[in-house]
């Protein structure tokens, strides 16, 4: 058992901290802010995965002490972090995710000169990342709620960078309002926990679920599954998402879908597991249920999007449900007395957790080289820049396999894991779990079609067939930083897809804290080439043999041509173009026709309207121009929130009348207040 | 310690010194005139010392002293003098315009007398000198803040909080034996004296900004 490296630790975070405020000495020259602030988060990211990765791979992170960061001033607040395992496995990500996008950004920000202040930007993106470090490391709660309300602010100053949009003003407003009612949450829930244990340090909440009272925990639960959920974005408190993820830079939204809505899956599981113990069964329900949903509506909306970032924003709401079934099923396992079975669904969650920050933020990079180069999100605008873009569409190629969870990529690994977790629910001994789990298992096979589906779309329309317009046409490659930072995303996918059972390994202290179990020995079969589900039933994939296997057939068509095809002959022709006078972009196939089938099978929930209106001369079979509006309808906005605003909008309203504005107007209120109370006290 | 009789005379002089403050701060109500106003404050805050000053020699505490001295220097020398200069060089009307008119303001004011007599009731046996020092207390609390009300300009305003400040340091002073902690008094003290300043640059300002000092005007900066 080695020391755990908390010096590397500590340097990282001092490498955030020096980036912001070198990137805010130097605003003047945009240049020098751009490398120091973007470099030294690299730097800070590269220092953060090597502590984090020794640490748990020596397994040093399980008895690691805390460390005060600053003497604290103020008296019930202690600046303390401690790296233990579930930190660790959170800060590799984000430490992962730094790198890559730190380099990324170097190219990024360079679309900002002259226009926007880039050293701001490099700042706020390094705040974000120390921030969003220490929510994983916090060890006090004040602490935690410190960081998480800094992490919050910067993650709506970065929002709302292209303030001169009115989009981008809306969607940081709505994401600071929904934020701060998930803080509220939150802190109801500290003070539970608090009242139980006498203490506002995090050592002083492990397992106290014993203590509590039954419906005091319950409570607390639910309030930390609010207050999580909104951050995490999972159905229905999903709708900054979609809003947020779009209109910020697009390094900041890969940031943001890959690290900050992971921290609601941080926080559920710091508090379910480590904090209020031995789950009752309806918590792993619940969040199983949610998860499943928002997994299948996440899937279903992104389909219906043609906006490219929106539509990445829909997949993680998406791959929020299945973390969050993983989660869930893990939770119900624990309850029912299945440690082993508990272990091997938090490891599917969270092995989904860190693939689906590689595999979302590579793609958001990819979006953002795109709109780098075709200064649009609207998918209907691209078309054709597979051949101008060779590395970005390669990378976001991979990006899509991934997310689409086929082998032998890293989607595929975790949703693997997470079927088999979830298809032991046959074997289980309450009915409950008999249903809930392989209907799950079954609403996520359904997710996953869908998602193949989706990025069938978002890749072929982006970046096949004709150019649908000028920009495209004239679109270049992104700069030589932003395909450095996507080659680093790309080859994570790609490793973590191949040799699972390396990071198999760094779950082993993982697992010991929160469910007592250790599985990489069980999991991993035939010498470290397969991975193996446990228990009877369980079946076993090996991710290299499937790549090896693709790569020994690649020849096969060439040695089938060799052998067959050499007598046939060749004809090069022109597409027939139904006789027409030569095809135009016109004629391809729009993401909105792409989407259509499926929008007809789930009307029920799209609610989609049309309009056509054509004009004629003389037959309405020779239009002379054609109007076609589509919408469909996004039932949470109209049917929850909608409402919701008003009342709060009509209350103020209400309120607003108090706020006089006359001094004796308020001292009078708190006269009467007073005298009212004396009153009361006789 | 004390001689025989000297505790009854004390008693007697602070009950008789409470009572005249309350005598002022009544007159304060339906008093028309700023400069009046200020110079029965002054009056009323001496008052205060003295009964400070009787309580330190009473008990011998000699950091009760401080507090009378302090008062002495502060608010019947001090705060008078900014104030008088203050009327002076902003040159207003030297007749206060209240909201309510001088009768009901005064049927007001013997009501908070009387609500401030209830309230103390059950609290008597807590006084060691005097009488009903804390229901006087309470009822220049009151009075004050309705003062504060019912005044239009922000100088009557201030006056109106510096008494509600007697009433607190009265309490104190005839509450406990030995006064509040020195520091916590000191705290008040500065505070009070860092408010009237504020208070005056402030004044001056919105004369400047809204020629008026009518407080009762600062709703029009409301967006």
């Amino acid at each position: 058992m080695s020391e755990f490296p908390s010096t590397l630790l500590l340097l990282a975070l001092c490498a955030y901290a020096a980036g912001m405020a070198g990137a805010l000495v130097f605003r003047r020259a945009e240049r020098l802010a751009n490398g120091i602030g973007f470099g030294l988060a690299s730097a800070g990211g590269t220092l953060g995965l090597a502590s984090f990765v020794s640490a748990l791979a020596s397994g040093s992170c399980a008895t690691a002490g805390s460390i005060q960061l600053v003497p604290s001033l103020i008296p019930f607040v202690r600046f303390s972090i401690r790296a233990d395992p579930l930190g660790c496995f959170f800060g590799m990500t984000i430490s992962l995710l730094a790198v890559a996008i730190g380099i990324y950004s170097i190219g990024y920000a360079r679309g900002y000169y002259g226009r926007k202040s880039v050293g701001a930007l490099a700042a706020l993106f390094n705040l974000l990342l120390l921030s969003t470090t220490l929510v994983f490391l916090a060890d006090h709660a004040w602490f935690f709620l410190m960081a998480w309300e800094i992490m919050a602010l910067s993650a709506y100053c970065l929002v709302s960078f292209d303030h001169e949009h009115e989009e981008s003003r809306g969607a940081g407003v709505l994401f600071f309002v929904m934020s701060h009612a998930g803080t509220a949450g939150l802190i109801l829930g500290f003070l539970i926990l608090h009242q139980a244990s006498g203490t506002w340090g995090f050592d002083g909440f492990a397992s106290l679920g014993g203590r509590l009272p039954a419906s005091l925990r319950n409570v607390c639960f639910l309030l930390f599954l609010f207050g999580f959920g909104v951050k995490a974005g999972m159905v229905p408190l999903h709708i900054w998402l979609p809003a947020a993820h779009p209109v910020a830079p697009s390094n900041v939204s890969a940031l943001m879908s890959g690290v900050l809505i992971k921290t609601g899956i941080y926080g559920l599981v710091r508090v379910s597991f480590d904090w209020l113990g031995a789950p009752p069964s309806w918590w792993g329900g619940a969040v199983l249920a949610i998860g499943t949903i928002s997994a299948l509506l996440g899937v279903l909306f992104a389909l219906m999007e043609h906006d490219l970032k929106r539509l990445l924003a829909y997949h993680s709401i998406e791959n929020i449900g299945i973390i969050l079934m993983g989660l869930g099923a893990s939770m119900m396992f624990l309850h029912w007395g299945r440690p082993a079975l508990a272990a091997l669904a938090l490891i599917a969650g969270l092995y989904h957790t860190i693939n689906h920050a590689s595999f979302k933020a590579l793609l958001f990079l990819g979006a953002g080289a795109v709109l780098h180069a075709t200064h649009t999100r609207n998918m209907e605008e691209m078309g054709g820049l597979a051949r101008r873009m060779r590395w970005t569409a390669l990378f976001f190629l991979v990006g899509a396999v991934a997310i689409s969870a086929l082998p032998p990529l890293n989607g595929f690994v975790s949703e693997w894991l997470t079927y088999q977790s979830l298809l032991q629910g046959f074997g289980a001994s309450s009915s409950l779990l008999r249903l809930m789990l392989p209907l799950s298992g079954a609403m996520l096979a359904l997710t996953g079609a869908l998602a193949a589906a989706c990025f069938v779309k978002a890749f072929g329309i982006t970046f096949l067939a004709q150019p649908r317009s000028a920009h495209a046409r004239s679109a270049l490659e992104a700069p030589a930083p932003m395909l450095a930072g996507q080659a680093i995303l790309t080859a994570a996918c790609v490793f973590l897809g191949l040799f699972p059972m390396l990071l198999l390994r760094l779950f082993d202290p993982l697992t010991l804290q929160l469910t007592g179990q250790q599985l990489s020995q069980q999991l991993v079969a035939a010498r470290g080439m397969a991975i193996a589900a446990i228990a009877p039933q369980g079946g076993a994939v090996s991710t290299l043999g499937i790549a090896l296997m693709l790569v020994c057939l690649l020849p096969a068509p060439l040695a089938a041509w060799l052998l067959f095809g050499r007598r046939t002959r060749m004809r090069v022709g022109p597409t027939w173009d139904c006789g027409l006078r030569g095809l135009t972009p016109h004629m391809q196939y729009t993401a909105t026709g792409f989407s259509k089938p499926l929008r007809m099978i789930f009307k029920a929930l799209f609610r989609p309207r049309r309009e056509v209106q054509r004009e004629y001369d003389f037959s309405p079979y020779f239009a002379t121009t054609i109007r076609f509006e589509s919408h469909v309808e996004e039932p949470f906005q109209t049917r929850i929130y909608r409402p919701l605003k008003w009342l709060v909008l009509r209350a103020s309203r209400r309120l607003r009348a108090l706020q006089a504005g006359s001094i004796q107007a308020y001292l009078i209120y708190i006269f009467v207040t007073l005298v009212a109370l004396l009153l009361v006290a006789l | 310690m004390h001689p025989p009789g000297s505790t009854e005379i004390a008693s007697q002089a602070i009950t008789f010194m409470a009572a005249l403050m309350l005598v002022l701060q009544l007159l304060m109500i339906p008093q028309r005139m700023l400069l009046a106003t200020i110079r029965l404050f002054a009056i009323q805050s001496f008052l205060l010392a003295a009964i400070a000053a009787v309580v330190a020699y009473h008990h011998q505490a000699s950091h009760v002293y401080v507090v009378a001295i302090l008062t002495v220097v502060g608010k019947v020398l001090l705060l008078p003098w900014l104030l008088n200069r203050l009327v002076r060089r902003i040159e207003i009307h030297q007749e206060i315009e209240p909201l309510l008119n001088a009768p009901a303001s005064m049927l007001l004011g013997g009501g908070l007398t009387l609500l401030g007599y209830v309230v103390a009731r059950p609290f008597t046996s807590l006084e060691r000198l005097g009488h009903n020092t804390l229901a006087i207390a309470l009822t220049l609390l009151l009075t004050g803040f309705f003062l504060m009300i019912n005044r239009r300009k922000a100088i009557t305003q201030v006056l109106a909080l510096l008494t509600v400040e007697n009433g607190v340091m009265l309490a104190a002073v005839a509450l406990t034996t030995y006064g509040m902690p020195l520091v916590v008094e000191l705290g008040i003290f500065f505070d009070v004296l860092v408010a009237v300043m504020v208070l005056g640059i402030l004044v001056y300002r919105i004369r400047e900004n809204i020629a008026s000092i009518d407080t009762s005007q600062l709703n029009q900066l409301k967006g």
